[in-house]
């Protein structure tokens, strides 16, 4: 076991996509915005980096608000499945 | 979502449902099952599977940051143990095991009567395990075999670091090997002789290797430890600390190599193997190969091996998933590494499933062989466990995958930033999680073709 490395262990995929890289501590990101939200969760930000933090988070909100609407639309599947399940297990004679 | 309170409020309501949802599902079924309209095991089976999968759902709504990193740090300091009570728990434990193993050889054949098998496979095996995760990991201090080996005037060495921990993956397995092929289960006089042989092997290697022994070579001390960290008593290096169960394995800031992540998947399936090959499936299907000329033996042990194989890969291809569905450039060996701690609760979960009836039925046994192993009483108490007890072997089981989810929740948003990345890296082990839901609770759902000897 080894302590947690910061930052971890990363490889780039095969395809040859430039990654966007922390500037702070090297670590690359899949995307702009991964790194934006890294660099102002996790380092001291210079006011461009702050601002740039505040856009990927209001983009990412918007994205949160879209999976959560299938989160809640999973659990309403899910429910309903359990239901019928629960009817049809019931009903089964013997 | 900080900018929404009433909507904060409303997931962290949502998500502390999570916990009750399982409740609900098999308090219902189990209920109805015990008035006499039988609930198809297909039933109960996908209803778990459902509870593990809603609560995924429920924990992707949880996002708020701050919330998810300050839970697992609440708890508090406990004051430390008087030295003189451990010593004197330490050396009463050394004193035991020598009059357990004299009794175990000089009482009566029954296993049940014999306090040896008793004592080894219900109050330490299925007991004392239990406590590691529901209370602590006592086992540093009142392991026998630790306290004895520093006594032996051998000048310790350095265990290679190139043989990593794979030696307790090893052992682990053969640990479980033994249990199931050889009859040590119902043979106390064989069994005196595996503590024997263990007693002996343990002692040699700890007096030669000093600690490293029981850190990276006994799978018994290993399996304790990590149990531990689920527990909600802890030692940390500013003294003992209770918080909540599973708290320990979130904050858990080491990344597992891929030997630890090998010892945790065998950990999982080894508890889950002990069911399995209790089953009349299993017995049906052995019988079957016996039949073409196939060993019994050789079934199991290529079943345990090549099960092992399977849910390790299993889990690998998830962790290797992972860097498809996050997106992230984080290595499949640091992902697996990082996630594998998730893996503890579902083990301590099955445990309990599997042992927690053999424990409270010959509770009393162990009584009563106690005050006199020699020649036990002919007639020994034993509890038959009430109904609701199969209730508690199926929550036992899902709280265990819940609370999987909810330490890889944490720990995703450990290693990822924002909010929507954390979700997405998680949804392979959900689903990992949910199959794996679905063997465990078809295991325990079979019928057991043989008793506990």
């Amino acid at each position: 076991m080894s302590l947690q490395s910061h930052p971890p262990e990363t490889t780039l995929s095969d395809d040859g996509t430039t990654a966007a890289v922390c500037p702070y501590c090297d670590r690359p990101f899949v995307t702009e915005r991964q790194r934006a939200l890294h660099v102002g969760e996790r380092h001291n930000a210079t006011e461009a980096e702050r601002r740039a933090y505040e856009a990927a988070r209001d983009a990412e909100s918007d994205e949160l608000f879209r999976l959560h609407l299938k989160v809640i639309f999973a659990v309403g599947l899910l429910y309903a499945a359990s239901i019928v399940g629960g009817v049809v297990a019931f009903s089964l004679p013997g | 979502m900080s900018r929404h309170p009433l909507l904060r409020a409303c997931t962290t309501v949502l998500a502390l449902l999570v916990s009750a949802a399982p409740v609900a599902a098999h308090a219902g079924s189990v209920g109805l099952a015990s008035r006499g309209a039988p609930v198809p095991s297909w039933s109960v089976i996908a209803a778990g599977a459902a509870a593990v999968g809603a609560s995924f759902l429920f924990t992707s709504l949880l996002t708020d940051r701050q919330f998810v990193e300050r839970v697992p740090r609440r708890g508090w300091s406990l004051p430390p143990v008087a030295p003189i009570f451990v010593g004197v728990v330490r050396w009463t434990a050394v004193a035991a095991v020598p009059l357990v193993i004299v009794a175990g050889v000089i009482g009566p054949d029954e296993p049940v009567a014999n306090l040896l098998t008793l004592v080894v496979w219900i109050a330490w095996w299925a007991g004392y395990t239990m406590t590691t995760y529901v209370v602590g990991n006592t086992w540093p201090a009142l392991n026998p075999w630790r306290t004895v080996a520093p006594l032996f005037p051998v000048e310790p060495r350095s265990l290679p670091r190139r043989v990593g921990s794979w030696p307790s993956v090893a052992g682990l397995l053969a640990l479980v090997a033994l249990e199931v092929l050889s009859p040590v289960t119902g043979d106390p006089r064989l069994l005196a002789a595996a503590v024997v042989g263990y007693s002996l092997v343990t002692v040699a290697g700890a007096a030669a290797f000093g600690d490293a022994w029981f850190d990276r070579v006994d799978p018994v001390a290993r399996m304790f430890a990590l149990y531990g960290r689920f527990a909600p008593i802890r030692r940390t290096d500013a003294g003992l600390h209770i918080g909540l169960p599973g708290a320990g394995l979130a904050r858990d800031s080491t990344v597992y190599d891929p030997d630890d992540v090998a010892f945790v998947v065998a950990l999982v399936w080894v508890t889950t193997f002990d069911g399995l090959v209790a089953t009349a499936a299993w017995e049906r299907l052995t019988d079957a190969t016996a039949a073409v000329g196939v060993p019994a033996s050789a079934v199991t042990l290529s079943g345990l091996l090549g099960g092992f194989g399977c849910f390790l890969g299993c889990y690998w291809l998830a962790a290797r998933w992972v860097r498809r569905t996050a997106p992230t450039y984080v290595t499949t060996r640091y992902l697996a590494g990082w996630f594998a701690p998730a893996l503890v609760p579902i083990a301590a979960g099955y445990h309990f499933a599997h042992f927690v009836g053999y424990l409270t039925g010959f509770a009393p046994t162990i009584a009563a062989v106690a005050v006199d192993p020699v020649s036990p009483p002919a007639s020994l108490p034993v509890l038959s466990p009430p109904g609701w007890f199969g209730a508690l072997v199926l929550l036992a089981i899902i709280v265990g995958h819940v609370v999987a989810v909810w330490v890889a929740h944490a720990r995703a948003f450990d290693l990822f930033a924002g909010r929507v990345q954390p979700i997405r890296s998680q949804y392979p082990f959900a689903g990992v999680a949910v199959c794996y839901t679905t063997v465990s609770l078809w295991i325990v759902a079979q019928p057991i073709a043989t008793g506990i000897s």
